[in-house]
């Protein structure tokens, strides 16, 4: 029987899932555990019984949302008479199921908010068949945010392994890929990131998917030499929409099929309110959603764009706009440095001023003037940070993002 | 004090390729004579308010080295 998970030492198959299933006929709408085959068990059951199911962190402390009623936490429901008589027919009643699914943005930035998703809009770009069945995953996202739900549907309809990595520390992921000989891995650059630098390359991976955050060449390059028999692409996966697009490289593609679902005003990319999610803090212009995400046309007749930066990032440095990423991106390709952050601080001469956070990898010695002195031949004057900090680490946010405050 | 402000000049003139200067005249003019553009004061301010806590540029301008030896006494 297939192994459906394997989370720190211990493995489950899919049989011992239907047994679960089967033996405890109730379940909890709003659920807290760190224990992923429980979490797993009562996703799975909520929906193939069409009930509707709230994702909240093991971590989260319920003041941090307005319209949560802690009581009922882990308060449990019963689900009455069923009986599955293996996955297959699980799989079957989840594909079938109208149950509703509500789950919170992480937000890099201000208050998380709620957004409600049936299973047709969270498996919308789940693919199902043979070229999908032997697949095993690192699990690397947080399974209550979208793109965790993503990976996890995908696994899952295919009765693929899931190997949890999420939280891991370097040589933990590398000791679980190797083991348990991963094909899949899908996360945040940040924990690509964390990868680096290369000592060795494991040749079982097969696909490595980025999303969440911009990533840069030189991060695929070196994630290329980790894993050499690896395809990389990326995914545009929104807590708001589920995923729209998948892509190859740095370009994503707007399907034939979904062409008259979006705009693109002032660059900023525009969604029909039918991909959505149902929340009370969307705010739409028309029927379409707006995005924040700015993006610049590759093919326009084909549909083909690339992200540029999200639309509230700029930072207004003494009247010219500054796009952090841009930045980022630029210091994260100078030879030592494994990350950085850039943003605005409040200056009375300037407005803003421009901070960089870096953080370098192994015993690489850099000062901040060496690194603007870089820059300098790479970007405008107003571009480069006037003060650079040095990190040993970032804070993340709840999907592994870097926090910006 | 001086000290660390000649210091934070220096190195904000050491960025823009300038010389570094050997001591700073209460009377040198930041723009005029010590040739500090706008993001240089604004660097400048940075790197004294985490030094000192004190935004020198916060009630208006400063224009003399003079006038920032003031702002930090205070």
């Amino acid at each position: 029987m297939a192994i459906f998970l394997i989370d720190n030492t211990r493995e489950y198959s899919y049989e011992m899932l239907v047994d679960r299933i089967n033996q405890h006929r109730n379940y909890y709408p709003l659920f807290k555990s760190s224990d992923l085959f429980s979490y797993f068990e009562n996703i799975v059951k909520a929906i193939i019984t069409n009930q509707s199911l709230v994702l909240i962190d093991s971590d989260l402390n319920p003041s941090e949302l307005d319209d949560l009623d802690e009581s009922k936490v882990n308060e449990s429901v019963s689900l009455g008479e069923y009986y599955f008589s293996n996955i297959d027919q699980v799989i079957s009643a989840l594909k079938e199921s109208k149950s509703e699914i509500t789950i919170f943005t992480s937000g890099t930035t201000g208050q998380p908010k709620k957004v409600i998703h049936s299973i047709n809009s969270l498996t919308r770009v789940v693919r199902i068949g043979e070229k999908y069945k032997n697949n095993i995953w690192a699990y690397a996202y947080n399974p209550t945010h979208m793109a965790g739900l993503q990976v996890f549907f995908q696994a899952f309809v295919n009765n693929n392994t899931l190997v949890n990595v999420f939280n891991d520390s370097r040589s933990e992921v590398y000791q679980k890929i190797s083991k348990y000989q991963v094909t899949h891995i899908s996360a945040t650059p940040t924990f690509y990131r964390l990868l680096l630098p290369f000592e060795k390359s494991y040749r079982c991976v097969q696909r490595v998917t980025f999303g969440g955050e911009k990533s840069d060449n030189r991060l695929y390059e070196n994630i290329l030499m980790i894993f050499p028999e690896a395809k990389i692409n990326n995914v545009y996966a929104s807590t708001e929409a589920g995923s729209l697009f998948a892509a190859k490289g740095d370009n994503f593609q707007i399907s034939e099929s979904n062409k008259d679902k979006f705009k693109v005003v002032d660059d900023e990319l525009l969604i029909h309110k039918s991909l959505l999610g149902k929340s009370e803090s969307f705010k739409f212009e028309g029927d379409y959603y707006h995005s924040g995400d700015l993006i610049e046309w590759v093919d326009k007749g084909e549909g083909i764009f690339k992200f540029k930066s999200r639309k509230n990032e700029l930072i207004n440095i003494g009247g010219y706009k500054v796009n952090p990423i841009e930045v980022e991106d630029v210091i994260n390709e100078i030879v030592g440095v494994r990350q950085s952050l850039v943003y605005g601080k409040a200056n009375s001469v300037l407005g803003n001023i421009l901070i960089a956070e870096v953080q370098l990898s192994g015993d690489i010695i850099l000062s901040d003037l060496d690194i603007r002195k870089i820059l300098k031949s790479k970007l405008q004057d107003f571009k480069i940070p006037r003060k650079i900090k040095f990190v040993d680490s970032f804070s993340l946010t709840r999907t592994g993002k870097i926090k910006r405050s | 004090m001086e000290n660390k402000v000649l210091e934070i000049i220096n190195k904000i003139r050491e960025a823009k390729n300038l010389q570094p200067v050997s001591e700073l005249q209460i009377t040198d003019n930041l723009r005029e004579d010590l040739e500090l553009t706008s993001f240089d004061l604004a660097e400048l301010t940075v790197n004294l308010e985490d030094e000192y806590d004190i935004d020198i540029f916060e009630d208006g301008l400063v224009n003399t080295v003079g006038e920032i030896y003031k702002k930090l006494q205070n």
